[in-house]
């Protein structure tokens, strides 16, 4: 396990270290040189600079420095724990960051605490019932709205609670503060994707666990069925969903971003698109650093419930 | 000379619009009094209360070198401008109390208002002003303010030329003359017809001397309002002042103003009607044309509008194959049906254009005759120009002003399909867009309103302009429209700009589809919130019931 660790922290870093670097030379080139320059002075003000002025202009906003150069401080920087500035937030990128983890956490944290035990019960029950009614209607729906992409059930969901009925406000900018109505529509549009994912696998598990031959052994000789299900199916049956669910913290990060432009909530998936829309370069790096230490850190987490979930692979 | 025109010609001699309007025999829109740019207060106006606006709260860098309009709103209630294009496209005195050009127009003398005070108690002087313009026609600044005629002519080419070609040019020596505490005057390199509309340009505002950007730092204005608070993609706090810096009791110029504060919270513009029907905002920066059918469904909202010079040119490099061949380009032009592609995209909004950029709203307004399409005709010019089989194009447009202008393209794309052209349409994205629109060869940029005709054609037309995005070239051209914009008199101006127009509708530069019209909406509780052709916010006299 100390193993295990060891290397996914180590592989982490190589990564991390592999992604910057390719960031930064994506952003030394001259078509982002100027890209900068039309975010701050516009189409317009550029085409009025002569060339001298341009590289003047690049100069004075230290765009012109050598790539190992700006790459070596901002190394340097971050392994002091500085992050560095947001050019077009004009604020230090560890607050932006901080932030907006803490808002997309608090959308996470609902999705989380909702989606795990309507999935797995649902799951558990139609895998429980396969081929009944009751795992046909279950399946269904789960089928129906994962195939339906998020921006559309965002679209819906405006139009229906938000315009509609007038229930929820249509975006959850929170003006006024923080509140928890604001949230419902992003929640919602999360959920009824991630929920249909979930209860899909934890059927399929549960279904192929049914069918094993031990569950026939267990109900044959005797024992209640509540107990086969509790303790000899389930266990076996929630080993997919659960490393599943450390893994959905990771595809999450990615999901927000269409669920938080979508409806203008103030996380992390907002800031990244933002900061991609401008070309800002500092806070991208400091996101990516983010999404890479949480994608290998889902991993881990998942790897270690499958271990201990698992007497199989468990390590000598 | 109709009446509206003569508002418009006197206003440029510097006559107080108010006077304007009494000496046409019209009754004038209420005008607060005096030389003062702003309505008169609504009887009942009550005092209070915030307003609540939707927009992109964009960030607050330098005023001259602004590149959304939406930072400029954010600024307008802080910093001003030396005069207002009014929501009726005329131009008052602002900062400015009155311009008096030479008979040649090069020799311009403006009156700074007096008794104006800045948020740290001092008072407005012209050398605070010629501090001003001096630093918009500095060519190293990266201002769009260079492109406008006024602050061009106040710049000289070296006669060097950079390593790309483009010739270098440097601050004209005695430019901007400090003849008094109040007074200015400018000595333009050539004559300049806009300055009293260059002058209240988005990127003009006025910034006191000892501004160092950010702005959003230590904002120094000298408008009613104060910045309190800005998070970029979030919120922008503005609230009234009523202490200078140093402690004394602020005077505001410009009279009674209603709103104790204003606030701007983000919302993109596809965002901003859904907002505004949850009542999280009171009003909003603009409503696109594809909503107002859910903003006419919102109980109480008002829908205000108004026609502009807002435009799509979908223009084409004239030196750049196969667009070098003036038949080809002809052939693009009669092809197209530039009032369908308007009723389709603006319905009976927004005014048909005629391809040579300017628009019925500019005083200097010369009507041509309505372009028929002729698709016989274009596939003719087709075969004649070596094209037998048909000719495949490519335009590159990017939605910078929203999605109707891919919309206009792709109703272009199926017209000229009839004439054997196969026109694909590129969509990049919207910032993408800056960086390439002066290198695409057949490209839909968009353009601002701009109060005068002759503005936009000086701007993108004139031979080496930086704007000159279709390197079109003519000196005919150049000098009829040097000619026009050395006329004072409208009339006599307009007759000129008949031939300015023809040229550049014959020599098939763009399809110029439609002037578009601007839509905002507010709630029922707003008052005095008007559409503005330029799409500026001006709040000074808006009030909450």
């Amino acid at each position: 396990m100390g193993n295990l660790i060891v290397r996914r922290v180590t592989q982490m870093l190589l990564i991390m270290l592999t992604v910057s670097l390719l960031l930064f030379a994506i952003f030394d080139s001259d078509q982002f040189r100027e890209k900068a320059a039309v975010a701050e002075l516009g189409g317009f003000g550029v085409a009025t600079l002569s060339d001298s002025d341009y590289h003047e202009w690049l100069e004075r906003k230290g765009l012109n420095a050598p790539f190992l150069s700006r790459y070596g401080q901002w190394l340097r920087s971050v392994l002091h724990g500085e992050l560095g500035r947001s050019n077009e937030k004009d604020i230090a990128v560890s607050a932006l960051l901080g932030e907006s983890l803490a808002n997309t956490a608090i959308l996470a944290f609902f999705v989380f605490l909702i989606m795990i035990p309507v999935s797995l019960a649902l799951g558990v029950l139609a895998g429980m019932n396969a081929g009944s009614p009751v795992d046909r209607v279950i399946s269904v729906v789960a089928v129906f709205t994962t195939s339906i992409p998020q921006i559309a059930t965002a679209v819906l969901l405006t139009v229906i609670l938000g315009l509609g009925l007038g229930w929820v406000p249509t975006k959850s900018a929170m003006t006024d503060g923080w509140s928890f109505r604001a949230l419902v529509l992003p929640l919602l549009t999360l959920l009824l994707y991630d929920i249909g994912y979930l209860v899909r696998m934890t059927r399929a598990a549960m279904t192929e666990v049914m069918a094993s031959q031990y569950i026939r052994t267990a109900v044959l000789k005797g024992l209640p069925y509540r107990r086969v299900i509790l303790r000899h199916a389930l266990r076996n049956a929630l080993i997919v969903p659960v490393t599943l669910i450390f893994l959905e913290l990771n595809g999450l990060l990615s999901q927000v971003v269409v669920v938080e432009v979508f409806f203008q909530y103030a996380g992390f998936g907002r800031m990244l698109f933002d900061a991609a829309n401008f070309g800002d370069i500092q806070v991208l790096q400091a996101a990516t650093l983010v999404a890479v230490c949480v994608a290998v850190g889902s991993q881990l987490l998942s790897d270690a419930a499958y271990v201990f979930l698992n007497p199989r692979v468990r390590f000598a | 000379m109709d009446r509206r025109e003569f508002i418009r010609f006197a206003a440029l001699l510097g006559v107080a619009a108010g006077t304007a309007y009494a000496m046409a025999g019209m009754s004038a829109p209420a005008m607060a009094g005096g030389t003062l740019p702003f309505p008169a207060a609504e009887p009942g106006a009550k005092r209070g209360g915030k307003l609540r606006i939707g927009e992109m709260v964009a960030r607050m860098e330098d005023p001259a070198t602004y590149n959304w309009n939406e930072m400029a709103n954010q600024t307008r209630p802080i910093l001003e401008y030396l005069t207002l294009v009014g929501p009726d496209n005329v131009v008052r005195p602002m900062l400015m109390e009155s311009w008096k050009p030479s008979a040649d127009l090069k020799t311009w003398t403006l009156q700074v208002r007096s008794g104006v005070m800045w948020h740290n108690g001092e008072n407005l002087t012209a050398e605070h002003v010629a501090w001003n313009i001096r630093r918009w026609s500095d060519p190293a600044l990266g201002s769009s303010n260079l492109g406008l005629s006024t602050f061009a002519a106040l710049t000289e080419y070296t006669g060097d030329k950079d390593s790309k070609g483009q010739a270098v040019r440097r601050p004209l020596k005695n430019g901007v003359e400090v003849l008094d505490s109040h007074t200015l005057r400018l000595n333009l390199g050539k004559p300049v017809l806009s300055v009293a509309e260059d002058c209240g340009e988005f990127c003009t505002l006025v910034v006191h001397p000892s501004f160092k950007a950010p702005l959003s730092h230590n904002p120094i204005g000298t408008g009613a309002y104060t910045l309190a608070e800005l998070r970029v993609g979030d919120r922008c706090i503005l609230k009234r002042i009523t202490k200078t810096t140093d402690g004394a009791d602020f005077h505001y110029w410009g009279g009674e103003v209603f709103l104790d504060e204003i606030h701007f919270y983000h919302y993109e513009q596809e965002n901003q009607t859904a907002a505004l029907a949850s009542g999280s905002v009171d009003a909003i920066y603009e409503l696109p044309v594809e909503q107002i059918e859910l903003a006419r469904s919102i109980p109480g909202a008002q829908i205000l509008s108004v026609e502009t010079a807002q435009t799509l040119c979908c223009r084409m490099q004239v030196d750049v194959k196969p667009f070098d061949d003036i038949r080809v380009r002809r052939a693009v032009v009669k092809a197209a049906d530039n009032a369908a592609i308007k009723k389709l995209v603006f319905g009976e909004h927004g005014l048909v254009a005629g391809n040579f950029h300017v628009a019925p709203v500019h005083p200097e307004y010369f009507p041509l005759p309505p372009l028929a399409r002729d698709v016989a005709g274009a596939k003719q010019l087709l075969r004649d120009a070596g094209y037998d089989k048909g000719i495949d194009l490519n335009i590159v447009v990017g939605n910078n002003d929203g999605p109707w202008q891919q919309a206009a393209c792709e109703a272009l794309r199926d017209q000229v399909k009839e004439a054997g052209i196969n026109l694909a349409v590129t969509v990049v994205p919207a910032t993408k867009f800056w960086e390439i629109w002066r290198k695409v060869p057949f490209g839909a940029t968009s353009w601002a309103h701009r109060p005068l005709g002759t503005m936009a054609l000086a701007q993108a037309y004139r031979t080496g302009a930086s704007w000159n995005e279709s390197h079109f070239s003519d000196p005919e051209f150049d000098q009829a429209l040097s000619d026009a914009e050395a006329t004072i008199d409208i009339p006599t101006r307009k007759a000129k700009m008949q031939k300015v127009e023809k040229i550049l509708q014959d020599a098939a530069v763009v399809v110029q589809p439609m002037w578009r019209p601007v839509f905002i909406l507010a709630s029922a509780k707003v008052h005095g919130y008007k559409a503005h052709p330029a799409r500026q916010m001006q709040l000074t006299k808006v009030w909450l019931s």
